[in-house]
C-alpha cells in the first residue's frame, strides 16, 4: 500500500539547510527528502515548529546587533 | 570652622577615598546624573555637609542639572515610541517659523547637536560647531556633534564669549535654544581658567589667583591629601614671592585673599589694556588669568603621581585645570634654534589644528586627530618649531623613532647634532643646553634594572623641564604607561597625535586628563575630497559558508575551531583569489590582511603569494617588503596584524581583509590607513579599494558590523557584495571540487586539534620586532621501519607542494669573488679588443 505524506518544499541557503539538517538530526521528524544544495522537502505539519526552532538557532549562532544603542547612549 | 572640616576629611582612609573618587568621575563630566543616585555612598565618618556640597557642584556641572523637569514625560499617545518611555519625545520644543532653512537641532537633554549637512548654511554651521563641540559622526547627510565641557573650554580659550556661542547656536537652530543648553554653556564658560597647573623647577603646582578657590580645593577630600605636606616652608621661598599656602595660616590667608580678590577685580580691566602688545584681539577679552606676574598667585605643590587624580577631581567639582604653557615668556628654559624650512608649506587643515593648539598665543596640551597619511608628523614638527624649546618625542618603535628624526631634519632647519635618538642601540645627547630627543615608549617606561648608560640617559630626561612632549600614536599605549611617562618626564605642553582616538576598552577618557582634551579632529571625507588622502571604495564581501564547513561549524563547540572554520571558508579563499586576480590585472598592488596566522600561511601558500607574519625572520621581511615595493612581478603580499600600524607602503592601492581581531574598530581604521597614501591613480573617482571578506551566517558578520562603526562615523559607506560576478568562470580557482573542500576541512580540523603553536597569534604588533629564540627544537621521534625506507628503496620521492612563495625570493648564491674577478677581466679584454677594431 502506498503511504502519502504531505510535504512542503523549502528553498534556502546552503548554510540554513545545514541548520535544518542539524535540527532534524535529533529525532529525524522534519525532513522527508533532502533534494539538493538548496532544497528540502519538509513535513507539512512540522513547518511551523521548524520555523520557531530555526529562529532560535539563528539567535544562538549569530549574536544580534543591538540596534543603534550607541546613538541613544548618554554622552560619555 | 574650616580647619576642623579639613581634618575630618583627612581622617578618612586613603583606599576608601580613591575608590570614591573614581566612582564619582567615571560617568564623565557631561553625563546626566541623578541627584539621589547612590553613586556616592561615601564613608559614614565623612561630614555630610561637605558631601552634599560636592555633590551639588558635580551636578551643577553636568547638563542634567539644567533640565526643565516639568516638561518631561509622555505628551501624547505616540510618545512612548520615542525611546525610554517618551523621554525622548521633543515635540514640545516649538519650531521657529523659518526652521526649514536653519541647519541644526539641539537635544536639550544630552547636548547632542544634529546638523543637516545638505542645508545651505551647513558650511558656516560646521565651521562654528567644530570650535564649540566635538564631532561624533559625520556621514554624508546628517552630522552629529556633542557639546562637552572640554569642547566649551576649548572654545572659550580661543576667545569666544559665552554670549557669542549662545547667539550663534540660536541663529542656526531650528528651535529656540533650550534653557538647559544656555545655562550649561554659561556655567562651563565661567568656570574656565580659574585654576592652573604649572610646572616650576620640575615640580607640579596648582595655582590660582583666587585663594578661596584653592581653599576649596584643599578642603576637597580627594585633592587635599594629594598636596605635598612638606612644602609649606619650601614654597614660601623668595622665588615665589606673594605665595600663600592655605592650610598653614588658614584664617589669615583667606582674609588676605579676599582683600586681593577685591583689588583684582578692580584691576583686571586696566591691566589687560596696559598689556604692551596683545597677541591677538581675543587676549584682551580673556579672563584675568594673564596677569599672574603682577598679581599675587596662590599655589600649592602636589605629588607627581597624583596629578591625574587632581585634574579629574577638579573637573568634577567645576574647576577645570588649565594647562597652558606661556612659552614666549619663559626665560628659564633655553630657546632652541629651530624653524621650518622656507619651502615647507603646511596644509590648511594642519594649520587649523595648530591654531587650536596655540589659539591664545600659548600652548595648550591636547590631542590632534588626523587620518593616517595626512601628515601628522609635520603637525608635530610645526608645533615644536612654534614653541622653540626642548622637545621630547615618544613613538611606538625604534624604526619610527629614526623616521621622526629624519622628518625633523627634512622639514626643519635644526642642526643634526641637536636632535638625538634614545633607543636600545643609540644613546646620544645633544651637546647644547637644549635640543630634541626622540625615543620610544618602552625605553622611558621600562622598569627594573637598566644598563648604566640608559639609566644615565633617563636621569637626564627626568631631571629637566621640557617645553613640549610629542606623543605619537597615543591610542596604542595603555593609560598606565602614560601615567608613568607624564609623572617622570616633566613637560610644559603635551601634544598627542593619532588617527583613531578610540579603544574598545574605553580607556580613552583617561587621555583627557593625562594629555589633554581633543583639540582638533579632521574630517576624513573633506580631506579625501581635497585630495590629501586617497578616495577609498569600501566593500564588504559576503561569502556563503560551504555546506561541509557550516555543518562542522554548527556541530563544534570549540571556539578556536569555529574561528578557523569561518576564516578558512573555501568560498572566502576563492573570493580572495578572484579579487587578487582582478586587481593584479588592473595594476594594483595588494595587501591581504589576516589576523589568523594559520589562515594567513595556508591561504598565502595556496595562492602562491608572499607573506609576512610574526615568526618571519627580519631579513626575510625586508626582502619581501623590498620586492613588494620595487619588483613589478610581486603585486600581492599577505600580512598578519604586525602590518596594522607603523608600516608605510605608499604603493599599496588595494586591501583585502580575510580575518580580523573580533570587533576592533581601531584595527579596521588603521588598516584602511595603509592605503590612504595611495594618491597616484585616480580613475573612476576612486584610487584605492578596501575589501572585507566575511563568512555569512557566522559570528563574523556581527563583528564586521561593529568594526565598521568608526569608519561609518567618518563618512565612509560600505557596499555589500553578495556575489562576485564572474568568479565561477575563473580558471584554476582553488577548492572548486567538493573533494578539495572536504580535504581542506579535514586539514583544518586536524590542525586545530593539534593546536599548532602558530595559532597563538603573533608575538607582537611591531613589524620590526626580531623574533629571537622563539623557534622550538623539534623533538626526536622514534618509529619502526625498514632500512630500505631510509635509503629510498621503497621508491619514495620527496616533492614539496604548495611551498611558500617567500622561498622563491631567496637570492641565488652569488659567484665567489675569484670567479667574479676573472669575469671582469675577461670583459675588459673583450672591450679592449672591440675598441681596437
Amino acid at each position: 500500500m502506498v503511504r502519502a505524506i504531505k510535504g512542503t518544499l523549502v528553498e534556502c541557503d546552503p548554510s540554513i539547510k545545514s541548520i535544518i539538517i542539524a535540527i532534524d538530526s535529533e529525532k529525524n521528524d522534519y525532513i522527508i527528502e533532502d533534494l539538493d544544495e538548496s532544497h528540502l522537502l519538509i513535513k507539512d505539519v512540522m513547518v511551523q515548529r521548524l520555523k520557531e526552532m530555526l529562529e532560535e538557532r539563528l539567535k544562538e549562532t549569530v549574536p544580534i546587533v543591538e540596534n543603534d544603542s550607541d546613538s541613544d547612549a548618554d554622552v560619555k | 570652622m574650616p580647619p576642623k572640616k579639613r581634618k575630618a576629611s583627612a581622617n578618612v582612609a586613603g583606599a576608601a577615598k580613591s575608590g570614591r573618587a573614581s566612582a564619582a568621575s567615571t560617568p564623565g563630566p557631561a553625563t546626566p546624573r541623578d541627584i539621589d543616585s547612590s553613586d556616592d555612598p561615601g564613608s559614614p565618618d565623612e561630614p555630610a555637609e561637605d558631601e552634599e556640597q560636592i555633590q551639588k557642584a558635580v551636578d551643577r556641572f553636568s547638563l542634567a542639572a539644567y533640565q526643565d523637569k516639568s516638561k518631561r514625560g509622555p505628551i501624547d499617545a505616540a510618545s512612548r515610541y520615542f525611546g525610554d518611555n517618551g523621554k525622548r519625545d521633543f515635540s514640545y520644543l516649538p519650531l521657529k517659523p523659518d526652521s526649514k532653512s536653519r541647519p541644526i537641532w539641539i537635544d536639550p537633554q544630552r547636548g547632542r547637536i544634529i546638523l543637516e549637512n545638505f542645508s545651505a548654511l551647513a558650511e558656516q554651521a560646521k565651521d562654528f560647531l567644530i570650535t564649540v563641540a566635538e564631532p561624533l559622526s559625520r556621514p554624508t547627510f546628517l552630522h552629529e556633534y556633542s557639546l562637552t565641557p572640554h569642547s566649551l573650554y576649548a572654545a572659550v580659550s580661543v576667545g569666544l564669549q559665552p554670549q557669542d556661542i549662545v547667539n550663534t547656536l540660536d541663529r542656526f537652530s531650528k528651535t529656540p535654544l533650550p534653557e538647559s543648553i544656555v545655562s550649561f554653556i554659561r556655567s562651563c564658560a565661567s568656570s574656565y581658567g580659574k585654576v592652573k597647573l604649572v610646572i616650576k623647577d620640575t615640580k607640579y603646582f596648582v595655582e590660582s589667583n583666587d585663594a578661596e578657590v584653592l581653599q576649596k580645593l584643599l578642603k576637597d577630600p580627594v585633592i587635599g591629601p594629594c598636596r605635598v605636606q612638606g612644602t609649606d616652608t619650601v614654597t614660601s621661598a623668595p622665588s615665589m614671592g606673594g605665595l600663600v599656602i592655605p592650610g598653614t595660616s588658614n584664617a589669615a590667608g583667606v582674609q588676605q585673599a579676599q582683600l586681593r580678590q577685591g583689588q583684582q577685580s578692580e584691576n583686571a580691566q586696566p591691566e589687560a589694556d596696559e598689556k604692551p602688545q596683545p597677541e591677538n584681539p581675543f587676549d584682551a577679552l580673556r579672563e584675568d588669568d594673564d596677569d599672574d606676574n603682577q598679581e599675587a598667585v596662590h599655589a600649592f605643590e602636589i605629588l607627581d603621581t597624583s596629578v591625574e587624580i587632581v585634574q579629574k577631581r577638579c573637573l568634577d567639582i567645576q574647576y577645570p585645570m588649565l594647562e597652558e604653557y606661556d612659552f614666549r615668556n619663559d626665560d628659564r628654559n633655553a630657546n632652541l634654534e629651530i624653524d621650518l624650512r622656507p619651502a615647507t608649506q603646511i596644509r590648511s587643515y594642519q594649520e587649523k589644528s595648530l591654531s587650536k593648539m596655540f589659539g591664545n598665543g600659548r600652548a595648550k596640551s591636547g590631542i590632534i586627530v588626523l587620518p593616517c597619511g595626512a601628515g601628522k608628523t609635520l603637525v608635530g614638527i610645526t608645533a615644536a618649531c612654534t614653541i622653540k624649546k626642548g622637545t621630547i618625542v615618544l613613538c611606538t618603535s625604534t624604526m619610527s623613532a629614526h623616521q621622526w628624526r629624519q622628518e625633523f631634519l627634512k622639514w626643519s632647519n635644526i642642526g643634526p647634532q641637536d636632535i638625538a635618538v634614545f633607543t636600545a642601540d643609540s644613546k646620544q645627547k645633544f651637546p647644547g643646553n637644549t635640543g630634541i630627543i626622540v625615543t620610544t615608549y618602552p625605553m622611558v617606561t621600562q622598569s627594573g634594572k637598566r644598563a648604566y648608560d640608559s639609566q644615565k640617559m633617563m636621569d637626564f630626561l627626568t631631571g629637566r623641564e621640557w617645553g613640549l612632549m610629542l606623543l605619537d600614536e597615543v591610542h596604542v599605549v595603555p593609560a598606565n604607561i602614560f601615567r608613568k611617562v607624564s609623572h617622570s618626564i616633566k613637560s610644559h605642553a603635551k601634544l598627542g597625535l593619532t588617527a583613531t582616538l578610540l579603544r574598545e576598552d574605553d580607556k580613552i577618557q583617561d587621555l583627557n586628563f593625562l594629555i589633554g582634551p581633543k583639540l582638533y579632529e579632521a574630517n576624513w571625507m573633506e580631506l579625501s575630497e581635497q585630495g590629501h588622502i586617497a578616495k577609498v571604495q569600501c566593500a564588504e564581501v559576503w561569502c556563503p559558508m560551504t555546506t561541509e564547513f557550516y555543518d562542522e561549524y554548527l556541530r563544534t563547540k570549540d571556539r578556536g575551531l569555529k574561528q578557523n572554520l569561518y576564516v578558512m571558508n573555501p568560498a572566502k579563499i576563492q573570493a580572495c583569489q578572484f579579487l587578487i586576480d582582478y586587481h593584479e590585472n588592473r595594476g594594483d598592488k595588494i595587501i591581504v590582511f589576516s589576523d589568523n596566522v594559520y589562515a594567513l600561511i595556508h591561504v598565502a601558500k595556496a595562492l602562491g603569494r608572499l607573506f609576512i607574519c610574526g615568526s618571519t625572520p627580519n631579513s626575510e621581511r625586508m626582502d619581501v617588503l623590498d620586492n613588494f615595493m620595487h619588483n613589478p612581478l610581486v603585486k600581492t603580499v599577505f600580512l598578519s596584524k604586525i602590518g596594522d600600524t607603523s608600516l608605510d607602503l605608499p604603493e599599496a592601492t588595494c586591501l583585502i581583509q580575510i580575518s580580523s581581531h573580533y570587533g576592533s574598530r581601531r584595527q579596521e581604521a588603521q588598516r584602511l590607513g595603509r592605503i590612504l597614501r595611495a594618491k597616484r591613480r585616480s580613475d573612476e573617482g576612486f584610487n584605492a579599494f578596501f575589501y572585507s571578506l566575511v563568512s555569512k551566517d557566522t559570528a563574523e558578520m556581527y563583528y564586521s558590523t561593529k568594526r565598521q562603526a568608526f569608519l561609518v562615523d567618518q563618512g565612509y559607506s560600505f557596499k555589500v557584495i553578495t556575489q562576485l560576478a564572474g568568479m565561477d568562470k575563473m580558471e584554476n580557482l582553488t577548492f572548486k571540487t567538493p573533494k578539495d573542500r572536504r580535504e581542506l576541512l579535514q586539514k583544518v580540523i586536524v590542525d586545530t586539534e593539534a593546536k599548532r603553536p602558530l595559532e597563538d597569534g603573533d608575538p607582537t604588533d611591531d613589524l620590526f620586532y626580531t623574533a629571537g629564540g622563539r623557534r622550538k627544537k623539534r623533538g626526536v621521534r622514534r618509529t619502526a621501519g625498514t632500512l630500505g625506507e631510509l635509503s629510498g628503496g621503497q621508491d619514495m620521492a620527496y616533492i614539496e607542494q604548495r611551498k611558500g612563495a617567500n622561498k622563491a625570493l631567496k637570492k641565488k648564491p652569488g659567484k665567489s669573488a675569484f670567479f667574479k674577478k676573472i669575469g671582469r677581466e675577461k670583459q675588459r679584454m673583450k672591450d679592449l679588443a672591440t675598441q681596437e677594431e
